[in-house]
């Protein structure tokens, strides 16, 4: 019996992913838990297992290609099984495609499918080699309207190559470019930074406040604690000082611990604490997220940290470990600089930069001593969050770290 | 000196090499040219190919005709009179070959204006870009960039009764019969066999239909193909459907055919025998290996969406790449190869390919058909309108028929519609241009039709597919 996997709703506002890689070939058998495809949501990448064991009958998307939600992704099936007809394709009057043709032929130009679009839309679409699929029509019952191919071809991810068969443009550089250039298309997870980044910049009323800390109780504490996570097998970084110590403010300022439904207008105040830390990989930005954050202990937190690291450079993030943030960490470590202005994971109201820990001289009862000092910079969304009340969660998050017992008691 | 140049054979280099000139050949043709190429249009008989010649035109000249001899002889109810109404058959044929000649001219100057050039003359491959042409003075080569192969098809005939041109015709002769027979057999209850069928049974013949299916129009809706069949009666036409013609004699000078009904074996006697049982490709002479091209079954050429055969730089449209044979789509398709050789991103991408039977009443069909729905086990939201519910029809006395459109249950969109009725061919462009751009039956249903018209049974039958109709019941 064949079986149908569609793409699973994620939840958290993922409507759509793109299929990365295939790890299998129509026809291939399959097991139970083999990795079948690997897709990219604006989250995550995720590698999809597979639910049966049996026979791959039918792939229904290309690499590259953009599913909805709710899509076919692969067709199951028993070996010895043939693959069903495709409704996208049965009953419309085709001819038999043939082969690929050989030597010069370039490629055909993107198919328009199934896609809501009128003839003289859908010839657009082929001349900007844009694929009408990925795109959301904005006419009656979305149809896609010349103007949305229009737009469509200016995001790069819809416009995987070129139409080869296309006139080159015209010459516009006034002379040559020493050295040349590289173009390098923007898709992926770097699409989904350029989209979150710019929507977070241009929604959120950003403004930045800079505290100085005084960590030398910390890092006192911290090398004090070294040889008990090493005893654990664990690696005991700053940040899960940093994270007891938000929690901490979180729970004094509440209106911190929100998002924005700027759709419905409304603040949402989150009763749950889900720490995220942008965390750097190779493909670009992503923040990995420790959930309940407030109910674990140290070590917890640094297990958690040290399996989410892990996973991201292994690339073995799961989707869970990456939705669902409540308050954002930005923290670069040693290459922490001084200041920054961090942009909030939108549609949170606050992030936190943490920046290098370093000995400076500083006054202390009129005298200049040596202390090991750091900077926070914290932006904030003023539209949800007065400045006072951001300088005074600030002020709390400073009070616990310079007086790190303050970690430890009333949290619970 | 001079002598050895003589003999060196010349060789004409062209960008664009299209063989055969009918609707999809001179299109290709004329669109390849516009797009800046130099096209070499060859045609080893005349300008339009089988459509414009032998099929479509002149089919529907006669036709029309018949129409209105017949609606002459009706008019008697409506009070006209007339004395009764004869046809010079010679005289009609005169005028339907001077609109062939006007339009196969006309397709002549849109070549020449275009910068086509024509050559008459039959072409085959002799390698993957050189072509030879055979013309009544002797042979040219041709040198091509690219190719199109639009050279049609041709009627096919049975072993039991072989195309003679007197005897047994195909449509092309029973097009051109100078007298009106008396009795026509007509051998395949398809398209042009009731379509022709129709046109001599108006003027007078006696036609008798044999069809080896059990429906008449095989593949048509059959509450269509009924529609026609209770007009078929009406005209005195005899129908046997799952019958097979077994064979011909001649005795008496008449030809008599024996027709294996499911009541046993019969024969009819018939002045000439109409052979309509489809078609095949014209591909045999073309020597299409030696330029690396393909065949998918039945010698039909192989293509991609971009009718490129398996030789990148030829490509091939219209009947040689296979059902349904229909000169639009070969139009289309032609459009499509010369976009594509002049380096354009276009493709077949077309979701509704249109057809039209001229038979009494017309059909026309476009998208979705409810066998096919049926067949595919796909759910479909139904509208159906008789034109009898419709003033407009009643006041033309052509009532018989209805409308019949097909939308995605969830969406509304129109996926397809069957139209049997008056002036069908016409009407179905309305619902063709809604398949392309995606319209809903709501779309339909909400569009004002004017007062009293035909198509009022459209927006009525997008209304009752909404259970929102005036005229007929909700069911």
């Amino acid at each position: 019996m064949a079986r149908e996997f569609k793409l699973p709703d994620i939840g958290e506002g993922v409507h759509e992913g793109e299929v990365v890689k295939w790890f299998v070939k129509e026809g291939d058998p399959i097991r139970e838990n083999d990795p079948v495809v690997e897709v990219m949501t604006d989250k995550v990448t995720v590698q999809i297992p597979s639910p049966v064991t049996g026979k791959v009958l039918q792939l229904r998307a290309k690499e590259g290609e953009v599913v909805k939600v709710g899509a076919t992704l692969v067709v199951f099936g028993e070996a010895g099984e043939a693959a069903p007809t495709n409704p996208a394709t049965a009953g419309r009057p085709t001819i038999v495609p043939s082969a690929p043709p050989k030597a010069s032929a370039p490629p055909p130009p993107p198919s328009s499918g199934e896609a809501l679009a009128a003839p003289a839309v859908r010839r657009l679409a082929k001349e900007l080699s844009v694929n009408l699929g990925a795109l959301r029509g904005t006419g009656p019952q979305g149809r896609i309207t010349e103007d949305d191919v229009r737009k469509g071809a200016q995001t790069p991810a819809m416009t995987p190559k070129p139409a080869t068969s296309l006139a080159p443009p015209a010459a516009v550089s006034v002379r040559p470019v020493q050295g040349g250039e590289e173009r390098i298309p923007i898709h992926g997870l770097r699409k989904r930074i350029f989209e979150k980044m710019a929507k977070s910049n241009v929604t959120a009323a950003h403004f930045t406040y800079v505290e100085e800390v005084d960590m030398s109780q910390l890092v006192h504490l911290r090398d004090h604690l070294k040889e008990a996570a090493e005893r654990k097998g664990l690696k005991l970084t700053f940040l899960p000082f940093f994270i007891k110590s938000i929690l901490g403010a979180l729970k004094e300022f509440p209106t911190l611990n929100a998002s924005v439904d700027d759709e419905r207008g409304e603040i949402v105040l989150k009763k749950y604490f889900h720490i995220g830390i942008a965390t750097a990989t190779d493909e670009g930005l992503t923040v990995t997220v420790v959930h309940d954050a407030d109910k674990k202990d140290l070590w917890g937190l640094a297990k958690e940290l040290e399996r989410l690291s892990n996973a991201a450079r292994e690339k073995r993030l799961a989707l869970e470990d990456v939705l669902g943030s409540t308050f954002t960490i930005t923290s670069l470590g040693k290459e922490g600089g001084i200041l920054a202005t961090p942009i909030i994971n939108w549609p949170e109201v606050a992030i936190l930069g943490v920046h290098k820990i370093e000995k400076r001289p500083v006054v202390r009862n009129d005298q200049v001593v040596i202390r090991d000092m750091m900077y926070l910079s914290c932006s904030f969304d003023h539209r949800v969050i007065d400045g006072h009340v951001g300088a005074a969660f600030v002020q709390n998050v400073r009070n616990s770290l310079e007086h790190p017992a303050l970690l430890f008691v009333g949290l619970e | 000196m001079g002598c050895a140049s003589l003999r060196t054979p010349m060789v004409r280099q062209v960008d664009v090499l299209v063989i055969g000139a009918g609707p999809g050949g001179y299109p290709a043709a004329i669109r390849a040219a516009q797009l800046g190429k130099r096209v070499l249009l060859v045609e080893r008989d005349r300008l339009g190919g089988e459509c414009l010649n032998y099929g479509c035109i002149p089919s529907k000249a006669l036709i029309h005709t018949a129409n209105l001899v017949h609606a002459i002889e009706r008019a008697t109810e409506r009070g006209v009179e007339t004395g009764p109404v004869k046809v010079d058959m010679a005289r009609l044929q005169q005028w339907k070959s001077a609109v062939v000649q006007r339009l196969s001219n006309g397709v002549g100057q849109l070549c020449k204006g275009n910068g086509v050039d024509v050559l008459a003359g039959h072409a085959s491959f002799t390698g993957p870009d050189r072509a030879t042409v055979r013309t009544s003075s002797g042979a040219e080569e041709i040198a091509f960039t690219d190719a199109i192969i639009a050279t049609g098809g041709r009627p096919s005939d049975l072993p039991a009764f072989r195309f003679d041109g007197k005897r047994v015709l195909s449509t092309k002769e029973a097009l051109e019969l100078p007298r009106i027979p008396l009795n026509l057999a007509v051998i395949g209850g398809g398209i042009s066999g009731l379509e022709i069928g129709t046109f001599y049974a108006k003027l007078g013949t006696r036609v008798v239909v044999i069809e080896i299916l059990d429906q008449i129009l095989p593949g048509t809706d059959p509450e269509a193909a009924r529609i026609v069949g209770r007009r078929l009666q009406k005209l005195g036409i005899e129908v046997h459907t799952k019958s097979q013609a077994r064979g011909w004699r001649v005795d008496k000078d008449q030809t008599v055919i024996d027709v294996l009904t499911p009541e046993g074996l019969i024969a009819r006697r018939a002045d000439c025998v109409l052979v309509t049982v489809g078609r095949r490709p014209n591909t045999d002479e073309l020597n299409v290996d030696r330029a690396g091209i393909e065949f998918a079954p039945r010698g039909y050429v192989k293509v991609d969406r971009q009718l490129r055969t398996s030789n990148p730089h030829v490509f091939a449209i219209g009947d040689v790449v296979g059902p349904p044979f229909l000169a639009h789509k070969a139009t289309k398709e032609g459009l499509i190869a010369a976009e594509v050789i002049a380096g354009h991103p276009a493709e077949l991408d077309y979701r509704a390919l249109p057809a039209a039977i001229f038979t009494d009443p017309e059909i026309a069909t476009v998208g979705l058909q409810e066998p096919e729905a049926v067949a595919q086990g796909r759910k479909v939201r139904i509208g159906k309108v008789p034109f009898a519910a419709i003033g407009r029809a009643l006041t033309t006395g052509e009532y018989d028929g209805f409308v019949k459109l097909l939308a995605d249950p969830s969406s509304n969109v129109l996926l397809g519609a069957t139209i049997a009725g008056p002036d069908a061919s016409d009407l179905i462009s309305e619902l063709s241009l809604g398949i392309e751009m995606g319209a809903t039956i709501a779309d339909i249903a909400l569009t004002i039709h004017p007062h009293p018209t035909l198509p009022e049974a459209i927006m009525e039958s997008a209304e009752a597919a909404l259970g929102e109709a005036i005229h007929v019941l909700n069911r």
